[in-house]
């Protein structure tokens, strides 16, 4: 692999919250790399920190209380963890987008389509006030919203929810950057509009070779369009493998757990997987598999020593005790294992 | 919008018949009468008195006067002055306009100062500068503008001798009453302008604009100001009918000859004619005022716009 091909790596990222009680580490030690024209999904339930991973790469923590502690993220292979935030805001829309969840309320609501867009393109590059709304008209027709020139005019509250994204998607993207950072892109969308969302992200992204870091707590919308996925737990990735991997041999109890708490059409329709417990308070974590607690395979080792993410054939585990899937059993109310509420 | 702004239209024209109404039984039911600017005096004979309210037709039931006074006023006729016989017509010229010129300079001077304060306040947000401007808004709030007036000329006129401690119409004679008359104003507008900068500062969209790579001033200026002025906007019709009455007491206390001044004026004197119209005025003003302050907060958002 060239390093030019790699257009967003990030290593050893570690994101501190200074809290007045404390300090914690809500992002530990993350590496990971996005080559050009592929997808990394990277997903956890809420509170893993996948958000603020995102948030660290392009620089817009809420600082404070957030900051980047360590570690390096190399966009194209420069560091632009330490450029001044000059010269970051030139980099922000241009060579590194990002879209959000909500589309409504990330639009400005009494500015129109048109001057937002155009705000983003003249940010950046000098042309006049005309050639920039040309190039909106053009961005809003590739990503196939119709009548182009008359949305320019429109509010967002006057588009529907599927139509605001592909808003939020055409603005990303109007600067060609080379990198997009898509924060569950289509979770606020309902399911039809979700796939049609995804598979312009898609689209685009084969047209322009873009690099995509999609977050998501939906193995769905993994399953779709990621080439790589990378989960994490507690601010700590505990599996990555491609795609196609992951989802045939998960080796990590969370991801298994992740997979098993899937509906699905041909299982058992009584009782759902639920993983047991909660994810662990990130002010107190003990040396040992942060994931214990709630493991149904951890042994003596998982409670007294952290595990490192270890690569076999390009699928990356940090796990004392891996074992084969079985998609596991839903428990029973009534028979949660004592040991596990006890340590809740 | 077309039949908003026709039942708006509607409500004023009702409000003011009926304040018309009262303001007439008022001002009539106060003890005393017109003096006639000199023609009466407390020893004039029972007669004289009689034959100057026949003239002035004030023996009238107040109702019949009242249907009189509408009837004048549809022919566009405002009546003169009973204390010195000068047209209402002349009056309203010259004090309206001085009333404008200081309560136009006391808004701009507000927002002058408001605005730039209470977005620095919020993106200083817990600084000494936020501690600052907030400290110096309850003053602002807290101190009643007679007293402030008072101690202005005291120091600024008795003190220095900087600034005349009343009169009309030089500009160094203005400045005093626009500063009393924009303190309260300033310090609300400044409060408003601060909390909602800090509501619109946590919206998403601020995050996604900086995402575009927006200059920070743009993003500030531009969009969360802009978001933040709404309520600013809707305020300003409020502060206009505040203005109106603490323009009676600025005005008087300055001796600068405005409609308040007159106003105060003519009540004292029993001037019904003058002090009837002026009242109107100022109650038609503030209905203005409110009517443009729904218009103006209709093209600051475009969501009520369309709605």
């Amino acid at each position: 692999m060239s390093r030019s091909e790699i257009a967003l790596e990030v290593k050893d990222l570690r994101t501190t919250l200074f809290m007045r009680d404390g300090n914690v580490d809500v992002v530990r030690g993350i590496s990971f790399r996005v080559k050009e024209g592929e997808t990394l999904a990277l997903v956890g339930e809420s509170g893993c920190g996948k958000t603020l991973t995102a948030l660290s790469v392009i620089r817009l923590l809420p600082d404070p209380p957030a900051r980047v502690t360590q570690g390096q993220v190399l966009l194209a292979g420069e560091d632009i963890r330490h450029v001044p935030e000059h010269e970051m805001r030139s980099l922000r829309g241009d060579a590194i987008s990002m879209v959000f969840q909500e589309p409504l309320t990330s639009l400005d609501p009494v500015f129109t389509i048109g001057d937002q867009i155009t705000e983003a393109i003249t940010a950046h590059r000098k042309v006049s006030r005309q050639e920039a709304r040309t190039l909106a008209a053009e961005i809003l027709r590739e990503v196939q919203i119709p009548s182009p020139e008359q949305r320019l005019k429109d509010y967002p509250h006057q588009l529907s929810g599927g139509m605001r994204q592909r808003v939020m998607i055409a603005m990303a993207l109007v600067l060609d950057p080379k990198v997009l950072i898509a924060d569950e892109p289509t979770t606020a969308l309902d399911v039809t509009i979700q796939a049609q969302i995804l598979d312009l992200i898609r689209a685009e992204q084969e047209r322009r070779r873009l690099a995509v870091l999609l977050i998501t707590h939906n193995l769905a919308v993994v399953s779709q369009v990621a080439d790589r996925v990378a989960v994490m737990y507690a601010g700590e990735i505990v599996e990555e493998a491609p795609a196609s991997e992951l989802f045939a041999n998960p080796r990590h109890p969370y991801t298994q757990g992740l997979l098993s708490s899937i509906p699905s059409a041909a299982g058992d329709r009584k009782h759902l997987y639920t993983i047991p417990g909660r994810v662990p308070d990130p002010r107190a974590l003990p040396p040992a598999c942060l994931f214990a607690p709630r493991c149904p395979y951890a042994i003596n080792r998982c409670w007294n020593e952290h595990p490192g993410l270890v690569a076999t054939d390009g699928h990356l585990l940090r796990c004392w005790n891996p074992q084969p899937f079985t998609a596991l059993q839903a428990v029973e109310p009534g028979r949660v294992d004592p040991s596990v509420a006890a340590s809740e | 919008m077309a039949s908003y702004l026709a039942r708006r239209t509607g409500y004023m024209l009702l409000i003011l018949l009926i304040s018309s109404v009262v303001i007439f039984y008022a001002l009539r039911s106060a003890p005393g009468g017109p003096s006639g600017g000199g023609v009466l005096s407390p020893l004039s004979s029972q007669e004289v008195r009689q034959a100057y309210e026949k003239r002035l037709g004030l023996d009238q039931p107040v109702y019949t006067q009242y249907f009189i006074y509408l009837g004048h006023l549809a022919r566009g006729d405002l009546g003169t002055s009973l204390v010195n016989g000068s047209p209402i017509v002349e009056l309203l010229a010259t004090h309206a306009r001085n009333s404008l010129v200081l309560g136009l300079t006391a808004l701009l001077i507000s927002y002058v100062i408001a605005i730039p304060l209470g977005v620095l306040a919020a993106v200083k947000r817990n600084t000494w500068i936020d501690q600052l401007a907030m400290g110096g808004a309850i003053l602002g709030m807290g101190i009643p503008n007679f007293w402030l007036a008072l101690i202005l000329v005291y120091f600024f006129s008795l003190r220095l001798g900087w600034l005349p401690s009343a009169g009309c119409c030089d500009p160094p004679q203005l400045i005093m009453p626009a500063l009393v008359l924009a303190a309260e104003g300033t310090a609300v507008t400044m409060r408003m302008t601060r909390s909602s900068m800090l509501e619109h500062l946590r919206d998403d969209f601020v995050r996604a604009l900086r995402a575009k790579g927006l200059p920070e001033w743009e993003v500030i200026i531009r969009h969360v100001l802009r978001n933040a002025l709404i309520p600013v906007i809707s305020l300003t019709g409020l502060r206009l009918g505040w203005l109106v009455g603490y323009a009676l007491i600025v005005e008087t206390i300055f001796r600068w000859p405005g409609v308040g001044y007159l106003l105060v004026d003519s009540v004292l004197r029993r001037d019904y004619p003058v002090a009837q119209f002026f009242s109107l005025l100022l109650i038609f003003f503030v209905l203005i005022a409110n009517w443009l302050a729904d218009i103006g907060y209709g093209l600051a958002n475009p969501r009520i716009r369309v709605a």
